[in-house]
């Protein structure tokens, strides 16, 4: 119970209960109001207090959010989800532009929007990487025609990198897929990376659902190809597929070798015309290496393939193989572990976005913080004293 | 010179500049080269070239031995617009008044091998061009001009073969035999991979394309030019001339390895290879650079054995830089293009195109294309320029700038030699990327004030002036030509015109074939330019771009300056407000492959702190629509040059309407004449920006609207 209303039912007035407690009116004033969290042995003497009726958790899940929404927004959500669910394109580019949003207002607005959405298993997530140049867009493009073909909606998630400097960045993933980008059936979101580490965006796998939700049964997240993004995808897709180029005996092609191991399938791009040559050696050579280095997902062969994005060869086999494999995942129940665990994954993800983004935006403004920092800087005391500080006052203040 | 003369200049230097070092007047070119004060006979002890004499081997002094003495350059103004009856009309009032030579300019449509009817091509009909789509379009164009005289020059390169099959044919029809046709044709594919755009088959093809015609003009037309390397469009796309250097005489490299791998010998075609450069605003540099490039041509040449010492000859055209004039204060313009035409002159150009001063803005009318073309006459009539042979030879600064751009343009030649020669660099990218880089690197330059631009960045005019310009009624003409195409399709014997479009399709399949010689009969017997090259696409397929874009190159360039400051402010209180950062859509719609002003926008804006959405080339307006909302932009930049903005914008909006994205902002930007902005800003675009436009300011202006 909310101290207010155990006041309230008990009559006892403001004036009384600071006293009995030992606090001023004004400090127990703010403690009711939210506006601030009394300190540990406060919160016990009021639980001892009350028997029980008033218990921490009262003040620590005060609820920050519990304005209502009006209903003219929630008309918008309505309007907003059934739109989604009808595969309207606009609607479904702006759910992804309110779920990249850094307003608060529209973060509440995402997550009623997705209070609606239903769990769908009949996608498939497909993560893509390789080293620039490898082809990664056009393989896309080429896969993304031919599954379009077998009638299919396919969609891309495209990270490109944000300049630390100025925070800008160019998006320019349409110019690689022309012929997907505007066929009716496809839909391209490039992101900016906004400064997360990684390549990844932060809300890739919100953007994943929304796609869903608007029918794309086939997505793919393609990343930059340059290391940590990997395990990010991996982590938000039912299966992962790294590219190579036909390299005809230069064992590993500047491309990670934890890379490789995440593989669930692999695939030598560009094999054709002077290239194929190159392309079986290198397929060969990679069926031969991956014996050593195992198995990403359990109960799980991977193989090496070849296809020419550019003549539109290998498509039907590499399918086969996407198939395969996810029928097998599913038909042991690994498919719904996976989304599951991923869902996990996802919420941490979620908790490490939102501790970061409020220190980057609240607690390295606040006035005691910035004392501290003056302190380290006059050599008053050190970083890990300095880091125990902080972390104490961020706990104690937000929770 | 002795030691102590230089002494003592360095001494009453040095006193006048009072504390300063006399290396404080040194001036670092954008090409990198040091220039000081002063230069002295010492600077041209060793030189990297020989200046010897002109019309002999090395011809750093020129390709012929009495040059301008004897006969002056030709002028030849490149124009054509509209119907094949109007660009005659216009050709001939100009032959009239001085000028010399013809230089033919084809429409978007006709570049990229579209008949007039084709959906894509619905704003490009007759825009920058004339609009040819058959034989009979070329007899128009020619009506009354004898090819058997009349010297011709053709800038085309996609649609190459169907255009000169049809030019062929149409002397043909005029009974000049193929021997007298004279001329050039531009022929030069790499550049257009490299920055212009306006390709239609892979580099792979393309290249073979290229060593048909050398193979065919070689023995057919031995009066003709066979291809046009040019720089002209390097310059025009923001490269600097060290670049511009370097990169064609690389192209021209690759175009005789082609041209001897079809079993040619060296002196068959060597000596009708002919350059095009660009003439800009830094003077001594651009004559610097001619000279450079008829001795390093030579050198280049020389490693092939030629028995004719006319094959060792550079002989170029020139044409004043288009991107060096600006839209403010747009009489300024005469000034530049007179300045640039003398340096050409200076440069010994075998022929000269001056740009008119509106061009910044439109087409040429009779008017301003009568200035431009009086510049040249008065040049050569009135100064006495013209009667002494190189007459900046041995100029100690002049030889030593010289010799340092060969030692520049020879390590960026080597750059694309170590990637395998030019295919490739292209391939990879290199040049494209370099020429980009001083693109933004000039512009940041501009747009911090560190380079003037009288009337732009400095001494703006204080009263707006109104300028007549010539606009063409896109829809009329494209309505003319498509009924004249239907006239063509009826009259024609259609079965033959199948036929020979086979035959096209198999000369495409058997390199042993010559493609321009099956389609000097496909075009004699009507086929159309269109019909000519879907043939070959069957075989070939058409090119897409891979569009890579820079960046960070702009932002290290401009200084910091209050305006980059404020844009930070701005865009911080913008994601506070919107949670996002301001989105951008930067798109280039219709046949127009000019991506410079694009691209530079991509890479300013993205540096200065938006997310910048970048279209695929040649979209149409729906498919910008489409990518727009897909990725939520807040504004679209449309980048329009060709004249294009009259059909396409309205296009755009009405999409945008249809999908119920109407809150999606458009402005635009480029060449635009000032009647337009009008009309422009009634059908609800948010803002018109014009060539010279500081992007900075755009950037402010941009974040207020959105």
């Amino acid at each position: 119970m909310k101290l207010k209303e155990y006041l309230k039912l008990n009559k006892i007035s403001n004036k009384e209960f600071s006293k009995l407690i030992g606090i001023t009116p004004v400090s127990l004033s703010r403690y009711i109001s939210g506006e601030r969290i009394p300190e540990k042995e406060i919160v016990l003497k009021i639980f001892e207090f009350t028997h029980g009726s008033v218990s921490p958790d009262d003040f620590y899940f005060q609820k920050k959010n519990t304005q209502e929404f009006n209903s003219d927004q929630l008309t918008l959500i309505n309007q907003m989800s059934k739109q989604l669910k009808n595969g309207s394109k606009r609607a479904l580019a702006k759910t992804i532009t309110l779920v990249e949003s850094k307003l608060k207002k529209d973060k509440l607005l995402v997550q009623k929007i997705f209070e609606k959405f239903k769990v769908n298993n009949n996608t498939v997530r497909i993560g893509i990487t390789g080293v620039p140049g490898v082809g990664k867009s056009t393989f896309i493009e080429s896969l993304g025609l031919f599954l379009i073909q077998k009638s299919h909606k396919v969609a891309v998630l495209a990270i490109d990198p944000s300049s630390k400097e100025s925070g800008g960045s160019i998006l320019g993933d349409k110019t690689r897929m022309e012929k997907l980008s505007i066929n009716p059936l496809a839909f391209i979101r490039p992101s900016p990376s906004d400064g997360h580490l990684g390549g990844v965006a932060k809300k890739t796998h919100e953007s994943i659902l929304c796609l869903e939700e608007a029918g794309y049964d086939i997505i793919f997240v393609e990343t930059m190809g340059v290391g940590q993004a990997e395990t990010a995808v991996y982590d938000m897709v039912d299966i992962f597929l790294v590219l190579l180029l036909p390299s005809g005996g230069d064992e590993l092609q500047g491309i990670k070798k934890g890379i490789i191991e995440l593989a669930d399938l692999i695939i030598v791009n560009k094999a054709d015309n002077d290239l194929k040559k190159a392309a079986e050696i290198t397929q060969r050579e990679y069926r031969n290496a991956i014996q050593i280095t195992g198995k990403p997902r359990k109960d799980h062969e991977i193989d090496v393939l070849m296809c020419s994005s550019l003549k539109s060869e290998g498509f039907n086999e590499i399918w086969d193989f996407v198939l395969n494999f996810v029928n097998k995942q599913k038909k042991n129940k690994k498919f719904y572990e996976n989304r599951e665990s991923q869902k996990t994954k996802w919420m941490w993800n979620s908790v490490s976005n939102n501790v970061n983004e409020i220190i980057s935006n609240e607690i390295v403004r606040n006035k005691f913080i910035l004392k501290i920092k003056e302190k380290v800087k006059n050599k008053n005391i050190n970083i890990f004293q300095a880091s125990e500080l902080i972390i104490d006052y961020f706990i104690k203040n937000k929770f | 010179m002795s030691d102590q003369e230089y002494k003592d200049w360095l001494n009453s230097a040095e006193k006048e500049l009072k504390d300063r070092g006399i290396e404080d007047l040194n001036w670092q070119t954008p090409e990198g080269i040091e220039v000081k004060p002063l230069y002295t006979v010492d600077d041209i002890k060793n030189l990297n070239h020989k200046i010897g004499f002109p019309g002999i081997p090395p011809f750093t002094r020129g390709p012929r031995a009495t040059m301008y003495a004897n006969r002056p350059w030709t002028i030849r103004q490149y124009a054509g617009f509209s119907t094949a009856e109007e660009s005659n009309k216009f050709y001939k009032e100009g032959l009239k008044n001085g000028v010399m030579g013809l230089s033919v300019a084809f429409d978007l449509a006709t570049h990229r091998g579209y008949d007039s009817d084709h959906p894509r091509v619905v704003a490009d009909v007759g825009n920058a061009g004339v609009a040819i789509d058959s034989v009979e379009d070329m007899n128009t164009l020619f009506n009354g001009i004898p090819l058997e005289k009349m010297s011709v020059s053709m800038t085309m390169n996609g649609a190459v073969i169907p255009v000169l099959a049809c030019f062929v044919a149409s002397g043909l029809n005029q009974g000049c035999p193929e021997e007298k046709l004279t001329g050039t044709i531009q022929n030069d594919i790499l550049k257009e991979f490299m920055v212009r755009n306006t390709f239609i088959f892979p580099p792979k093809p393309s290249m073979r394309i290229v060593a048909d015609i050398i193979e065919y003009t070689s023995k057919k037309l031995p009066r003709f030019n066979s291809i046009s390397i040019s720089g002209y469009h390097m310059q025009e796309a923001g490269a600097n001339q060290v670049q511009e250097l370097a990169y064609t005489l690389a192209d021209g490299k690759e175009y005789v390895d082609a041209a001897l791998k079809r079993g040619l010998d060296i002196d068959d075609f060597a000596p009708r290879l002919s350059f095009f450069w660009s003439i800009g605003m830094n003077f001594f540099m651009e004559i610097a650079k001619m000279r450079a490039a008829r001795f390093m041509w030579s050198e280049i040449i020389k490693k092939y054995k030629p028995k004719n010492n006319k094959s060792l000859a550079l002989r170029t055209h020139c044409q004043t830089s288009g991107v060096s004039l600006v839209e403010q204060d747009a009489y300024n313009n005469i000034v530049r293009t007179t300045i640039e035409a003398m340096a050409a002159v200076m440069g010994g150009t075998q022929s000269l195109h001056t740009n008119s001063f509106d061009e910044a803005l439109a087409l040429p009318t009779p008017f301003s294309a009568r200035i431009a073309r009086n510049t040249q006459l008065i040049i050569a009539e009135e100064t006495g320029i013209s009667n002494v042979i190189d007459p900046l030879a041995g100029s100690y600064y002049l030889e030593s700038l010289t010799s340092d751009m060969i030692r520049e343009a020879n390590n960026l030649i080597k750059e694309i030699d170590d990637a395998g020669g030019m295919v490739k660099a292209i391939e990879m990218g290199i040049p494209k990327m370099r020429i980009e880089e001083s693109s933004a690197k000039k512009q940041a330059r501009i747009d911090s004030d560190e380079e003037t631009i009288v009337g732009v960045n400095k001494y703006k005019p204080t009263e707006k002036q109104n300028i007549n310009i010539l606009s063409i009624d896109n829809d009329q003409v494209r309505a003319k030509q498509i009924s004249n195409l239907n006239k063509l399709k009826k009259s024609r014997n259609n079965k033959i015109v199948e036929d020979f479009l086979k035959k096209i399709e198999q000369a495409a399949n058997d390199e042993s074939q010559n493609l321009l010689e099956v389609c000097i009969q496909a075009a004699k017997n009507k086929c159309t330019v269109g019909e000519m090259t879907t043939a070959m696409e069957n075989v070939f397929g058409r090119h897409t771009l891979s569009t890579k874009t820079i960046s960070g190159v702009y932002s290290k360039t401009a200084k910091k300056n209050e305006k980059i400051t404020s844009i930070n402010t701005y865009i911080d209180k913008f994601v506070e407000a919107k949670g996002r950062r301001p989105r951008m859509l930067v798109v280039k719609m219709g046949q127009d492959g000019h991506d410079r002003g694009a691209k530079l926008i991509a890479t300013a804006f993205s540096d200065l702190g938006f997310d910048v959405d970048v279209g695929p080339l040649f979209q149409t307006p729906a498919e910008a629509a489409i990518q727009a909302i897909e990725n939520d932009v807040h504004v679209i930049g449309v980048s329009t040059l060709a004249a294009g903005h009259k059909t396409l914008v309205p296009l755009l909006i009405k999409s945008l309407k249809e999908n119920d994205a109407s809150e999606i902002k458009v402005i635009c930007g480029g060449v635009i004449p000032p009647q337009d902005y009008d009309f422009l800003h009634e059908l609800g675009v948010s803002k018109v920006f014009g060539p010279g436009t500081n992007i900075q300011e755009a950037a402010i202006d941009i974040i207020n609207l959105i």
